[in-house]
């Protein structure tokens, strides 16, 4: 009976795919001896929680590609399965060898000419943790799979916050998604050096809603249809997931494929590891329960409480008083000597760490020694069983036990200690690749790295206020239309247009420049004013200025509507008075007088404006007779 | 020995069960326990008490080591313990001479009981227990409910904590003879008891719910406080969902009477040590405090969100089980009732 079931099990089982090994030198020169997925993630190893997920998410069948010391993997999966580990009872863990595989892309390709794949599979990147349940995600996927036929994959991300410490710069992505959460746009921004993206017009012509982000953080697990093995084999040039999402979104209508994503909200967390960043990250977060039901057991691991060794975590290993951890992570049977100071690394298992030793933002690899007085710090990176000598610095450095290829003479530090020359190796090291090696190290913490993050922040809004600043239309428009309006009226003027054909010009730059009501009437009254100082000065000035107004009564009429308009009209007074052009001492009472007595204005909108007016100013002196005058005329009137 | 060869992998399927939540409620923690147990005893690889005994041990201590906080089974377990012990003696006693007094009074040798010795009724003599003690677990709760019109009255104003089955039986059967109001307290950030005021509302009873920080406001027209409760400590303290110490002392500072519902599988037979409060609590996800999008924040901050509380003792008035009502203090009573004094700690 029992036997039935099971091959009933198998053909709906729910099958997962998981590549253990990045194929970069991101863990340089650690993963020479110990492969990514079994790093200790702070109290058991990385697989060990990848399939415990697995497991809990509802996976029944695993697949796992090895390409690096595939033994070893081997051998810790058969140690599990032999404890009757919890993952054992509901998940069957398959070891899939494939050293001819250089790149994510290959194993996908080797694993679609095995055919051991169904249907939809689970497909998890190098150091996947997460405590999604992902049957709800994988029955969403199949859902989505019978309204589009060809929706190959759906990327899960999950939100975050920006300045996260998890947000590691190499994964920030910019990602579009319409309303049925399909990917339109995909893309790394950390990968070009613009600081400017171009959407495509159609993805806005095509879609309703379109929801744009770039707050998301790649949880590096995928659900796939079956179809998605195929499209690896047919396309070479796929090395990775990310290759593979620019291909489709490229390519679409030709493949005729499209891509989903899936964001998780709330208490669900997913994440990779797949740099030293990252690393540090996860283990920070796991040691912070993001990632419950999958917590480290409080009866191994022992965190200690005291204030010097702040949020640290010691296994097996006693630290004397005089010694202070902070933000580290120190692995089994290591021995701590007296007035050691540890700060956000992380040590391996059988460590020997001698007195007055300093460690900071580093990683130290299995069994090494490191000896008294030595300081290590700024993201150096022990291998295994690398030996410091008393006293020394290592500083932003690799370092391994071995002499091989990749290392110098001259690079020896000490009987078990050589330098690698990762960056050095390069011929072209650009700036922007350095500070990339830098970055995917250990995530700085203290006040000098907070400030300079914060720094480039800055300039970066800063350049983005220049660029708003240069293509913003409001006040460029407004001038030019204004230039536009003078230009019009001049020429009206000097030939004697019509009115009427000066209005329809003035109206038609209107639209074109998209100015406001408001705007208009204040910048034509302007136009019209400014044109006075073209006039030819002395005893006729006025008399001219008053033809050159009667000139252009129709226009004044037609903007002159109602009172907003003659208070703009006023404004426009004002702001011609006290411009930089001098204006005689009668200009203002006399403008005032003619727009009065030509019905223009009315008493009340100019007593208004009168009272807005700053005592003292020019053009509240000059104004001031008139508004006088018509106070009292008022008054007359009243008393009448 | 024999044991050698057990795999113990009936426990893992159940701890697995458990983490994989296809067993989510006590009850059916209790019920697969049961089960686990009848099955160990009618197929498994035993021949006397005490390799049964052994076998029972080494689960207990594989659940508690993987699943430090669940109670029920290993509590299930242990009590299974005692069943065993007794049944051994009464097994034995038929074959064998009843005890003299002299014997009983001087209690020199009949302490000392050899459970090595293999007895053919004992296995079926367990079954039969079993099979009552399921029916007990079964009924615990109905008997727990039936109690309900003896501590609710007409007109008054029950206040609970967040989502009890066992709290929820016992205000809807009383609802069926008495009209009251039930206050419930939301219970942040999991918010369990809006499911309850759901509940409660569709059969009737007039529901409010207020969030924590209001509880100490309505304490006052509060009539009685009944609440469940995950564990109770061998101290008559209990181990609570978090929140519930706040309801315990408001209802002390108004003299309310806090009644705490609660089957006999949660009774454990630890103390809490001062410095245990670790130990004793899960920290859950704090996402459900502070949301994962909050940003830079959380690259500094620790943040702890503890799933239980501790309720001390003084601040419980009740204890209703099955049998009935016991005040805290009589809960060491109930205990060794229930587990043998050599099986508190295994």
């Amino acid at each position: 009976m029992s036997k039935k079931k099971e091959v009933v099990m198998k053909e709906n089982a729910v099958q997962a795919v998981l590549v253990a090994d990045t194929f970069g030198e991101e863990f340089t020169p650690i993963t020479k001896d110990v492969p990514l997925c079994l790093f200790p993630l702070v109290d058991k190893l990385l697989i060990d929680y990848t399939l415990e997920f697995l497991s809990l998410g509802g996976v029944e069948e695993t697949f796992i590609f090895c390409c690096n010391r595939v033994a070893e993997v081997k051998l810790h999966i058969n140690e599990c399965i032999r404890k009757t580990v919890g993952w054992t009872l509901t998940m069957k863990v398959h070891i899939i060898v494939s050293e001819s595989c250089h790149s994510f892309g290959d194993c996908l390709r080797d694993l679609d000419a095995k055919g051991l794949i169904r249907s939809d599979f689970i497909l998890l990147e190098p150091g996947v943790v997460s405590n999604i349940s992902l049957l709800p995600l994988l029955k969403k996927h199949r859902e989505t799979c019978q309204v589009d036929k060809g929706a190959a994959m759906t990327v899960l991300f999950q939100e975050s916050g920006l300045g996260h410490m998890s947000l590691c710069p190499e994964d920030e992505a910019l990602v579009a998604v319409n309303s049925n959460n399909r990917v339109l746009f995909h893309k790394k921004t950390y990968k070009s050096s613009q600081k400017k993206v171009d959407f495509p017009l159609e993805m806005f012509l095509e879609n309703s809603s379109v929801s744009i982000y770039h707050n998301l953080k790649d949880t590096h697990i995928t659900i796939c249809s079956s179809s998605v093995l195929p499209l690896f084999s047919d396309n070479f040039d796929f090395q990775t997931k990310d290759d593979f999402v620019r291909g489709l979104l490229m390519n679409e209508e030709i493949m005729g494929s499209t891509v989903y994503c899936n964001i998780l909200r709330g208490t669900d967390y997913g994440g990779a590891i797949f740099n030293w960043r990252t690393y540090q990250s996860i283990s920070l977060e796991m040691k912070n329960k993001f990632l419950y039901p999958l917590v480290p057991i409080s009866k191994i691991g022992k965190f200690l409480n005291s204030p010097v060794t702040t949020t640290s975590l010691v296994k097996n290993t006693e630290v004397p008083r005089s010694s202070v951890l902070l933000r580290s992570i120190i692995g089994e049977n290591s021995t701590i000597g007296e007035n050691v100071h540890i700060q956000d690394s992380f040590i391996f298992d059988n460590v020997k760490i001698e007195d007055d030793v300093r460690i900071s933002l580093s990683v130290i690899g299995p069994n090494c020694v490191i000896k008294k007085g030595s300081k290590v710090t700024a993201g150096s990176i022990l291998g295994e069983g690398v030996v410091i000598d008393e006293s020394l610095l290592i500083e932003n450095s690799l370092v391994q036990a071995t002499l091989d290829d990749n290392v110098q003479l001259e690079d020896k530090i000490g009987e078990h200690a050589f330098r690698l020359r990762l960056e050095e190796d390069e011929d072209d090291i650009e700036l922007d690749k350095a500070l990339a090696k830098r970055m995917s190290r250990l995530h700085v913490y203290d006040l000098v790295g907070e400030q300079s993050e914060y720094e480039s922040d800055a300039t970066f809004s800063e350049s983005e206020e220049e660029l708003s600043h240069i293509h913003s239309p409001p006040p460029d428009d407004t001038n030019l239309f204004f230039s536009e309006v003078i230009d019009s009226l001049t020429r009206g003027f000097d030939d004697n247009l019509q009115c009427d054909n000066l209005i329809l010009e003035i109206n038609s730059s209107r639209y074109a420049y998209n100015i406001t009501v408001k705007e208009v009437n204040f910048n034509v009254i302007k136009a019209i004013l400014i044109m006075s100082h073209n006039l030819p000065e002395g005893t006729q000035y006025f008399s001219s200025f008053a033809k050159l107004l009667s000139y252009f009564t129709p226009i004044l009429r037609n903007y002159i509507k109602n009172e907003s308009a003659m208070m703009d009209c006023l404004k426009a007074i004002e702001e011609v008075a006290t411009s930089d052009f001098q204006v005689k001492d009668k200009w203002v009472i006399f403008v005032l007088k003619y727009f009065y007595e030509k019905d223009h204005l009315n008493e009340t909108e100019i007593l208004k404006w009168f009272d807005t007016l700053e005592p003292k100013s020019t053009v509240h002196n000059q104004a001031k007779p008139f508004a006088e005058w018509l106070q009292e005329a008022e008054e007359e009137d009243s008393d009448e | 020995m024999k044991s050698e060869t057990d795999d113990l992998s009936d426990v893992i399927k159940l701890i697995s069960d458990i983490k994989h939540k296809t067993l989510l409620s006590s009850h059916d923690i209790a019920l697969s326990t049961e089960k686990l147990l009848v099955n160990l005893i009618s197929h498994g690889n035993w021949s006397s008490a005490l390799d049964l005994m052994e076998l029972i041990r080494r689960r207990i201590k594989c659940l508690s080591q993987s699943l430090p906080m669940e109670a029920t089974a290993t509590n299930i377990m242990r009590h299974i313990l005692k069943v065993i012990r007794e049944e051994f003696e009464v097994a034995s006693k038929k074959k064998g001479e009843a005890h003299s007094l002299h014997h009983i009074v001087t209690g020199a040798l009949s302490n000392i009981l050899d459970y090595s010795e293999s007895l053919t009724s004992l296995k079926a003599a367990l079954l039969d227990h079993l099979s009552e003690y399921k029916t007990e677990l079964e009924t615990s709760a109905e008997n727990i409910a039936a109690q309900a019109s003896e501590h609710i009255h007409s007109n008054e104003t029950i206040l609970t904590f967040g989502s009890s089955r066992t709290v929820k039986m016992f205000l809807k059967s009383a609802s069926k003879k008495r009209t009251f109001n039930v206050i419930v307290v939301e219970a942040a950030p999991l918010y369990l008891g809006h499911s309850l005021a759901v509940s409660l509302a569709k059969s009737n009873i007039q529901t409010t719910v207020i969030a924590d920080s209001a509880v100490f406001a309505m304490m006052s027209r509060v009539n009685k406080v009944i609440i469940g409760t995950h564990t109770v400590l061998a101290n008559g303290g209990l181990r609570a969902i978090s929140g519930t110490h706040t309801v315990g002392l408001a209802a002390k500072h108004y003299s309310v009477p806090v009644m705490v519902l609660s089957h006999m599988y949660k009774f454990t037979p630890i103390y809490l040590g001062s410095n245990d409060h670790d130990t004793l609590n899960i920290l859950a996800n704090p996402a459900t405090v502070i949301p994962y999008s909050s940003g830079a924040v959380l690259n500094k901050a620790d943040i702890a969100t503890p799933m239980f509380d501790y309720v001390p003792p003084e601040l419980v008035t009740l204890f209703i089980t099955h049998q009935g009502g016991n005040s805290p203090s009589y809960v060491y009573r109930l205990l060794s009732e229930v587990y043998h004094p050599d099986d508190y700690e295994i």
